[in-house]
C-alpha cells in the first residue's frame, strides 16, 4: 500500500466532482480527483465520424458502467431476493472521465421553487392528510432564490440555450410561464424546433397549454463559457444521449470544464482508481482520507486529505458512504437511520403519434436536450385536490435523434409484429411517419423503497453490491395516468392518424429490462434534520462534517424536472459555503 | 449517386483490403490516430483480411439455422432486404468474437438464481453460449416436433416454431428457455440489419435505405427547419461507402 | 509629411511597468523569456514533452537530417560555457563557438535584427532562467563532403547582413507610427516570419527579408512538410486583405479567428510563441502585417457567390465532390462553407482554399489537424485525418469543389496532385490528442 497527500480529494470526475474540483482549486486547495473509469477526450474516441456509431455507442454502451466489475442488485419489495442488474438496461450510469455528464442528453432545468419544499406546499394547499401513508415527502431545505445565483452560474458553465418567461420580475420572452424568475437571460437562445416538436408546440397550445421551449445544455450556436471553454454549435446530429458529442457542443466536464483544471497544478486527475471505501479515524466523525485500488497494478493506494468530496454517481455515493460507515444506515424495518432512505427515481411513459403518409417526421433529427415542453401538470402548477396523488409531470417532445436499432426496439407500435414482414412494415411507417410525446415526471420517495447493502452478491473487489428495493407505487401510478390522459386533446389537435397513450399499469412490477431513465434519486439526501437526512442543505454529511457528498442522492424526492441543472447547481451551492464559510473554520456548517 | 469505395490507397490501406474491412479492424481503437501505432493495425487487419467470410464461432449447423431463422425474422419482401441480403448472420458471428459475445460486458459473476422476469437476465451464459445452447436445442426441438431441423421445414411451420419460442414456455435443457433464446437472436438479427456496415451486417447500407436513415452523416443544420418533407440525401457509413 | 523616424525602442520586451519590483535579473530573466517566446525559440529546440530547449528536433535537409542543439545552460552538452559575445554571434550571425557556420535552418538572417538590449535579455534568460539538461542530440546524418561547413560560411557571407547592417536597414526606415515600428521589428526581427512565409532562391535564402526588399516578402513561402505558408500580405483572396487587425490578432493569441484557424507549423508557432505576446504587441504585428501590399496586380475581390449554399440546402449534389462534402465536410465546415468561425473554420473565402498550392489542403484530409489549445483559448479542436475514408479521387474531387465553390473560384485540384502529394505516415503526426 502506498501513500499520497492531498488537501482535497475528489470522488469521481462527473459534473458534480469536476465542479467541486474547480472550485476547491480556485480556492487554492491541492486537488485530487479519482476516476474509477478510463479518460475520455473528444477528439480521440468522440470524433467524427467514428463516434456516429449506434452500436458502439448507445447498444453495446462503450461510455457507460463495466457492469462486469460491479452492479447492483435489485428486488421489488422486501422480503425478496434481490437478484444482480446482469445487463445494462432500465438505467445507464457512466464510467470514465465525464461520467454521465458526458453520455447524457442536455436537458437542463432548474428546480421548480415548490419542488424544493414539496412537503410544505402540499401541507399548506391540501393539508397534512393528503400525503399517504408510507410516502416520505421532505423539503430540500434549500430554496430556489438561494440557489438561484448558482442556476445561472451553471447555465453559463454549461452554455444552456432557452428561452426566458421572466427577468428580474419582467415579463421577456415566451419562456415557460410556470417557471420562476430569473437574475439574467439563458447564455444562448433556444434551440430551433426540430419538426416534431413544432407540431407539438402549436397543437399544445390549441389544447390550451402552454408550450415552452426545453432548456437544453447543447448550445444553439458557438459560446465561449466564462472558464474560456469553447463549444461548437449543435447541428441536431442526434447522437447525444450515449454518446460524447463531436461537435463539441454538447456541455460535459470534459469540454466545459476540464480544459482549464487540467491545466492548474494544484489539480491531479487519477483514474482507473476504483475507490474502496472512505477512510475514518477512531471516532467515526472524521475522514482521514479515502483508500482507492489502482486497477492497473491492482494494488491499493490510501490518500489521506482534510476534506472528502463524494462526486460520483448517486448510488455510487451511496454504496460509498454505506461501505466506509459515513452516517447511519437506513433500516426499513424500524423506519430509522438515514443512509439509503427515500431512495427515488422518475417516471417516464411514451405516447406516439402517428401522421398522414405524406408528413416525414425525419425522427433521426434530433439534440438531446431540445423540444417543447409543457408544465401545465407538473409540480404544484395545477390542482391535485380532485385527484388525490402528490406530484407531476411536464409532458414533451424532445426528440433527441431516433436510430435505426433504437427504432428497431420500438418497432411499429403497441399490437404491430414483432418480427416477419408485418414488423418490418410497420417498423417503416413508424420510423417516418410517427412521434413521441413523453411524460417524465416525478416519483416519490417511500418507507419501503430504499438502498443498502447485498447479503449474497459481491462485486469483483470483494465488496457487497449495493441493493436497491424499489417498485412503482399507487400515488406515481395515478399520477402518470392522469397527466397522460391529458395528452389526448393533444394527439386531436395533431391531427395524428393514429396514437398510443404510454403509461405506467398498475400491478405491473418495475422493469429492470427496458430502459426507463437514468435519473436516479436520493439515498444521501439533504434537509434540515438529521433524523430523515443524511447530509445538511450544503450536502455536509451529519456524521462526518469533513466529508461532502454532491449528487442527485441529495434529492428528498424525483422531481418531473430532469436532474442535471439541480445537480450543478448544487454542486456550486455546497462549494460557495465551502470555500467561504467551511474553509475558514472546518467542522459543522449546520449545527443541531 | 454512389462515390467510388473501394479505390485501392497507397496509404494507409494495405494492398488487397478494401477500406470497408480495414475500417471494420479499426473502428474505435485509440490507434486510429496516432501513426506511431501503425504496425499493430497491420496485424488486426491481416486477420479481417479475407474477402469472402468465414465463420469465426459457428458450426456449419448452426450457420443453416441462423440463416433461415434470421430470414423469417427479417424477411426479403417489398419494403426492403432480408437478414440474408443485408449479411446479418455474418454479423452475428463477428458479434460472437468480441467482448460482448463473451459476455465480458455483462455482470455474470454467481451465484445465479431464478428469479421473476421483470428482474432480468439471470442465467450463466454468454451470448454465444445462449447460441450454441439455444440453437441445439430448437432444432432438437424441430426434429421432434416437425421431423427435421428449422432449415429443413418449410417457412409456414418455420414461422409457428418460432412464433412457439416467443409465446411458449418450452425449454431448451435445464435452464435456457427458448423465448431468452428467441429474443437474444430477435435482438443481434435487428442489429445485425441496421448497424453500421462496418460492424459487418447492413450490407451495402439496405437496411438504413430501407428505413431512411442518413447513416453517419449527422449533420442537420440546415434540414431541422425544413418541415415536412422527406429528407432527401442517400446514406452513409462510417467507412465511406455511400447508397 | 513624411513618416517620423521611431527606431529607438525597439527591444522586443514590453516596458516594464516598476523597474524595482523585482532584482533587475529577474526582471531581465522575464524580459528574456518573453524574447524567447518571440523568437519562438522552443519551436525547433524543444522537442514535446521533454525538457525545454535540450535540443533534438530533426530538420530534414536537402543533403541529409540535422538535430537542433541543447541549448539549455548545461556547460557540457548545452551553451552554459558560452560567454556572452559568442551567444550574440550565434544569434545573430550563424557562428558557432569555433567559428564554423551554422545551417540556415537557424534564421539568423532574421535575429540579425535583435537589438543589443534583447540579446543580453535572451541571453541571461538561458543562463539564469532555463533548466540545464545534460543531453546532446543525435548527430546530423549529413556525410562528407557535404557535412563541410565551408559552404555555410560563403552562403552566410553572401545572404546573411551584418548585425549592423541590419540594425541600420530597420532604423533607418521610416513608419508613420511608432506601433508599425515596433511591428516591423517583431515580424521581421525576432518573429522570423520570413523563414517560412517567403518564398526562397535555390540556394535557400529568403528572397527578402524585410518589407523594404520587395513585395515578395512574406508572399508565402515553399512546403514544408506538407503545409504550405500563405502569403501574409494584403492580396484579397491569398492573403490577409480581409482579415481586420482584431483577427490577426486573435489568430495570433488563440489560434483561432473568424476568417480562419491555425494548423501545421502555425499551430506550433502559436503554442510556443505568439499566444504568450501583449497585446500591444500583437496589435503592432497586425498593423504592420496589414501595412504590406498586395503583389497580385489585378488583385480580384472575393465576393460570396449563394449558389452553391442553395443547391446544397436544396439536396441537390450533383456537382463533382458535392456529395463528399455533404457527407464527411459539411458536418463543421456547414454548407455554406462558412463554418462556425472560431470554432470550426469557414472555407469560403478562407485563403488557404484559395491559395495557388492545394498543399496545404491534401495534407489537411490526409492527417488531420489540431487547432492547439493556448493560455487564452483553453479548448483544442481536432479535424479528424480522411485518409481512411476518402480515396485520392474523392480527396481531388471534394478538394476541387470546395476551391470552386462559394465565390473561391480556385483552380480545381487533380488525382495526379493528391497522389503527389501523399504524406509520409498519418494521423495527426502523432501528436498527442487535445483532451477535450
Amino acid at each position: 500500500m502506498t501513500t499520497k497527500n492531498a488537501d482535497a480529494i475528489v470522488v469521481g470526475a462527473g459534473w458534480a466532482g469536476s465542479i467541486l474540483a474547480k472550485e476547491l482549486t480556485e480556492a487554492g486547495l491541492k486537488v485530487v480527483m479519482l476516476e474509477r473509469g478510463p479518460d475520455r477526450a473528444t477528439a480521440v474516441e468522440g470524433a467524427y465520424p467514428d463516434s456516429i456509431d449506434e452500436l458502439r455507442g448507445a447498444i453495446r454502451h462503450r461510455l457507460f458502467q463495466d457492469l462486469s466489475r460491479t452492479t447492483v442488485t435489485i428486488r421489488n419489495k422486501i422480503g425478496q431476493t434481490a437478484l444482480p442488474y446482469r445487463q445494462l438496461s432500465a438505467f445507464l450510469p457512466g464510467e470514465g472521465v465525464g461520467g454521465a455528464g458526458l453520455h447524457w442528453s442536455g436537458v437542463h432545468f432548474r428546480a421548480a421553487p415548490d419542488d424544493l419544499a414539496l412537503r410544505s406546499s402540499v401541507i399548506a394547499r391540501y393539508g397534512q392528510k393528503f400525503i399517504p401513508e408510507g410516502m416520505n415527502l421532505q423539503d430540500y431545505g434549500v430554496t430556489y432564490d438561494e440557489l438561484e445565483p448558482f442556476f445561472d452560474k451553471a447555465e453559463k458553465v454549461f452554455g444552456t440555450s432557452g428561452e426566458a418567461y421572466k427577468v428580474n420580475g419582467k415579463v421577456v420572452g415566451n419562456g415557460n410561464v410556470f417557471a420562476p424568475s430569473r437574475s439574467d437571460d439563458f447564455p444562448l437562445p433556444p434551440l430551433k424546433d426540430v419538426y416534431t416538436a413544432n407540431l407539438f408546440r402549436k397543437a399544445a397550445g390549441e389544447a390550451g397549454y402552454h408550450p415552452y421551449s426545453l432548456p437544453a445544455a447543447n448550445a444553439s450556436r458557438q459560446y465561449t463559457n466564462p472558464y474560456g471553454a469553447q463549444m461548437g454549435p449543435c447541428n441536431f446530429c442526434g447522437y447525444c444521449s450515449g454518446y460524447d458529442c463531436y461537435m463539441y457542443s454538447k456541455a460535459s466536464p470534459n469540454v466545459n470544464i476540464l480544459p482549464v483544471l487540467r491545466k492548474d497544478p494544484n489539480f491531479t486527475l487519477i483514474t482507473r482508481a476504483h475507490v474502496m471505501r472512505v477512510d475514518l479515524d477512531s471516532t467515526k466523525t472524521r475522514a482521514t482520507g479515502v483508500t482507492y485500488l489502482d486497477l492497473d497494478s491492482n494494488r491499493e493506494v490510501t490518500i489521506t486529505a482534510d476534506l472528502v468530496v463524494l462526486g460520483a454517481f448517486q448510488f455510487h455515493n451511496v454504496h460509498l458512504m454505506l461501505l466506509s460507515g459515513v452516517g447511519k444506515p437506513y433500516d426499513a424495518q424500524k423506519n430509522e437511520g438515514v443512509v439509503g432512505r427515500n431512495f427515488v427515481y422518475q417516471t417516464i411513459t411514451t405516447s406516439r403519434a402517428w401522421l398522414p403518409e405524406n408528413t416525414f417526421t425525419n425522427q433521426f433529427i434530433g439534440t438531446g436536450g431540445g423540444g417543447v415542453a409543457i408544465d401545465d401538470f407538473n409540480s404544484m402548477n395545477f390542482d391535485h385536490g380532485p385527484h388525490g396523488f402528490v406530484g407531476g409531470s411536464p409532458v414533451w417532445v424532445n426528440q433527441a435523434g431516433v436510430k435505426p436499432i433504437a427504432a428497431s426496439t420500438i418497432g411499429g407500435g403497441k399490437d404491430a409484429p414483432r418480427w416477419g414482414a408485418g414488423y418490418k412494415k410497420a417498423l417503416v411507417d413508424t420510423y417516418r411517419h410517427a412521434m413521441a410525446i413523453d411524460a417524465h415526471g416525478s416519483n416519490m420517495a417511500y418507507r419501503d423503497v430504499f438502498l443498502d447493502l447485498d447479503p449474497t452478491w459481491k462485486n469483483a473487489y470483494g465488496q457487497p453490491l449495493l441493493r436497491m428495493t424499489f417498485d412503482w407505487q399507487d400515488n406515481d401510478i395515478r399520477m402518470n395516468r392522469y397527466v397522460v390522459s391529458q395528452i389526448e386533446p393533444i394527439m386531436k389537435a395533431l391531427g395524428a392518424t393514429k396514437y398510443e397513450l404510454g403509461m405506467l399499469e398498475p400491478g405491473k412490477p418495475f422493469d429492470t429490462r427496458i430502459y426507463q431513465t437514468t435519473h436516479l434519486g436520493g439515498g444521501a439526501v439533504m434537509g434540515d434534520d438529521p433524523n430523515t437526512s443524511a447530509i445538511n442543505r450544503y450536502l455536509q454529511s451529519w456524521d462526518v462534517p469533513n466529508v461532502f457528498v454532491i449528487g442527485s442522492n441529495a434529492f428528498p424526492q424525483g422531481m418531473g424536472y430532469n436532474p442535471t441543472g439541480m445537480v450543478a447547481a448544487l454542486a456550486y451551492w455546497s462549494a460557495h459555503h465551502i470555500r467561504t464559510t467551511y474553509l475558514k473554520s472546518p467542522g459543522p456548517l449546520v449545527r443541531v | 449517386m454512389s462515390v467510388q469505395n473501394d479505390t485501392p490507397k497507397k496509404l494507409p490501406v494495405p494492398p488487397g483490403m478494401s477500406r470497408r474491412h480495414f475500417l471494420m479492424a479499426l473502428a474505435g481503437t485509440a490507434a486510429f490516430w496516432t501513426a506511431d501505432e501503425f504496425a499493430d493495425w497491420r496485424q488486426a487487419i491481416a486477420a479481417e483480411a479475407a474477402q469472402t467470410y468465414t465463420p469465426r464461432y459457428f458450426t456449419p449447423d448452426e450457420w443453416r439455422f441462423l440463416e433461415a431463422a434470421t430470414e423469417q425474422l427479417f424477411p426479403q419482401d417489398e419494403t426492403g432486404p432480408g437478414a440474408k441480403a443485408l449479411g446479418v448472420v455474418g454479423f452475428i458471428d463477428r458479434q460472437m468474437d468480441t467482448p460482448y459475445g463473451r459476455g465480458g460486458l455483462w455482470f455474470m459473476s454467481g451465484p445465479f438464481r431464478e428469479g421473476p422476469a421483470n428482474l432480468g437476465y439471470q442465467l450463466p451464459y454468454a451470448p454465444r453460449e445462449i447460441y450454441r445452447l439455444g440453437i441445439a436445442g430448437a432444432d432438437r426441438y424441430c426434429r421432434d416436433h416437425h421431423g427435421n431441423a428449422f432449415a429443413d421445414l418449410d417457412h409456414p411451420t418455420q414461422i409457428e416454431v418460432l412464433t412457439a419460442f416467443e409465446k411458449l414456455p418450452i425449454m431448451f435443457g435445464e435452464t435456457l428457455t427458448a423465448g431468452i433464446f428467441f429474443e437474444q437472436l430477435r435482438t443481434n438479427t435487428m442489429e445485425g440489419a441496421f448497424s453500421d456496415p462496418i460492424h459487418g451486417g447492413n450490407r451495402h447500407l439496405g437496411g438504413w435505405v430501407m428505413l431512411g436513415f442518413p447513416g453517419a452523416r449527422a449533420d442537420f443544420m440546415d434540414w431541422v427547419d425544413q418541415y415536412g418533407p422527406a429528407y432527401p440525401l442517400g446514406s452513409v457509413s462510417i467507412s465511406g461507402e455511400t447508397a | 509629411m513624411r513618416g517620423l523616424r521611431f527606431a529607438l525602442c525597439l527591444a522586443v520586451f514590453p516596458p516594464v511597468a516598476s523597474a524595482h519590483a523585482a532584482t533587475p535579473s529577474d526582471d531581465l530573466i522575464r524580459q528574456g523569456e518573453y524574447v524567447a517566446r518571440a523568437a519562438d525559440c522552443a519551436a525547433c529546440h524543444s522537442v514535446r514533452g521533454q525538457a525545454p530547449f535540450a535540443g533534438g528536433v530533426p530538420f530534414d535537409l536537402p543533403m541529409g537530417r540535422i538535430y537542433s542543439p541543447n541549448i539549455t545552460p548545461d556547460p557540457d552538452h548545452g551553451i552554459g560555457g558560452d560567454t556572452e559575445e559568442q551567444f550574440s554571434r550565434a544569434i545573430r550571425e550563424g557562428v558557432r563557438k569555433d567559428g564554423a557556420s551554422m545551417y540556415p535552418a537557424m534564421p539568423f538572417p532574421s535575429y540579425a535584427r535583435l537589438t543589443d538590449a534583447d540579446v543580453h535579455a535572451l541571453f541571461v534568460y538561458f543562463r539564469y532562467g532555463v533548466k540545464p539538461v545534460a543531453t546532446t542530440p543525435p548527430a546530423s546524418t549529413i556525410v562528407w563532403p557535404l557535412s563541410m561547413r565551408w559552404p555555410l560560411t560563403l552562403w552566410r557571407g553572401m545572404f546573411s547582413p551584418a548585425p549592423h547592417q541590419a540594425a541600420a536597414k530597420t532604423t533607418q526606415r521610416s513608419f508613420p507610427d511608432p506601433v508599425l515600428a515596433r511591428g516591423a521589428y517583431l515580424v521581421e526581427g525576432a518573429g522570423h516570419c520570413g523563414a517560412c512565409h517567403t518564398p526562397r532562391a535555390l540556394s535557400l535564402q529568403e528572397k527578402a527579408l524585410t518589407a523594404a526588399d520587395g513585395d515578395l516578402y512574406l508572399s508565402g513561402g515553399g512546403s514544408v512538410d506538407g503545409w504550405h505558408p500563405p502569403s501574409l500580405r494584403q492580396d484579397n483572396r491569398t492573403g490577409l486583405g480581409r482579415w481586420s487587425e482584431n483577427d490577426i490578432v486573435a489568430f495570433l493569441r488563440g489560434a483561432r479567428a473568424s476568417e480562419g484557424s491555425a494548423f501545421g507549423g502555425m499551430a506550433d508557432a502559436v503554442e510556443h510563441g505568439t499566444q504568450y505576446l501583449t497585446d500591444d504587441d500583437l496589435h503592432a504585428i497586425a498593423r504592420y502585417l496589414r501595412s504590406l501590399p498586395a503583389r497580385k496586380t489585378p488583385d480580384p475581390v472575393w465576393k460570396y457567390d449563394a449558389a452553391t449554399e442553395t443547391a446544397l440546402r436544396r439536396g441537390d449534389v450533383s456537382a463533382r465532390g458535392a456529395r463528399v462534402y455533404v457527407d464527411h465536410c459539411a458536418a463543421c465546415h456547414r454548407d455554406d462553407g462558412r463554418g462556425y468561425p472560431s470554432v470550426f473554420p469557414p472555407l469560403a473565402g478562407n485563403p488557404v482554399v484559395m491559395d495557388e498550392q492545394p498543399d496545404s489542403l491534401i495534407t489537411l484530409l490526409y492527417k488531420g489537424a489540431i487547432v492547439p489549445a493556448s493560455h487564452n483559448a483553453p479548448s483544442a479542436f481536432v479535424m479528424p485525418p480522411y485518409a481512411h475514408v476518402l480515396s485520392e479521387q474523392q480527396m481531388a474531387d471534394v478538394l476541387s469543389f470546395i476551391r470552386g465553390a462559394w465565390g473561391n473560384d480556385a483552380a480545381a485540384v487533380d488525382v495526379e496532385a493528391v497522389r503527389k502529394r501523399t504524406p509520409k505516415g498519418s494521423g495527426a503526426g502523432g501528436a498527442k490528442m487535445p483532451l477535450n
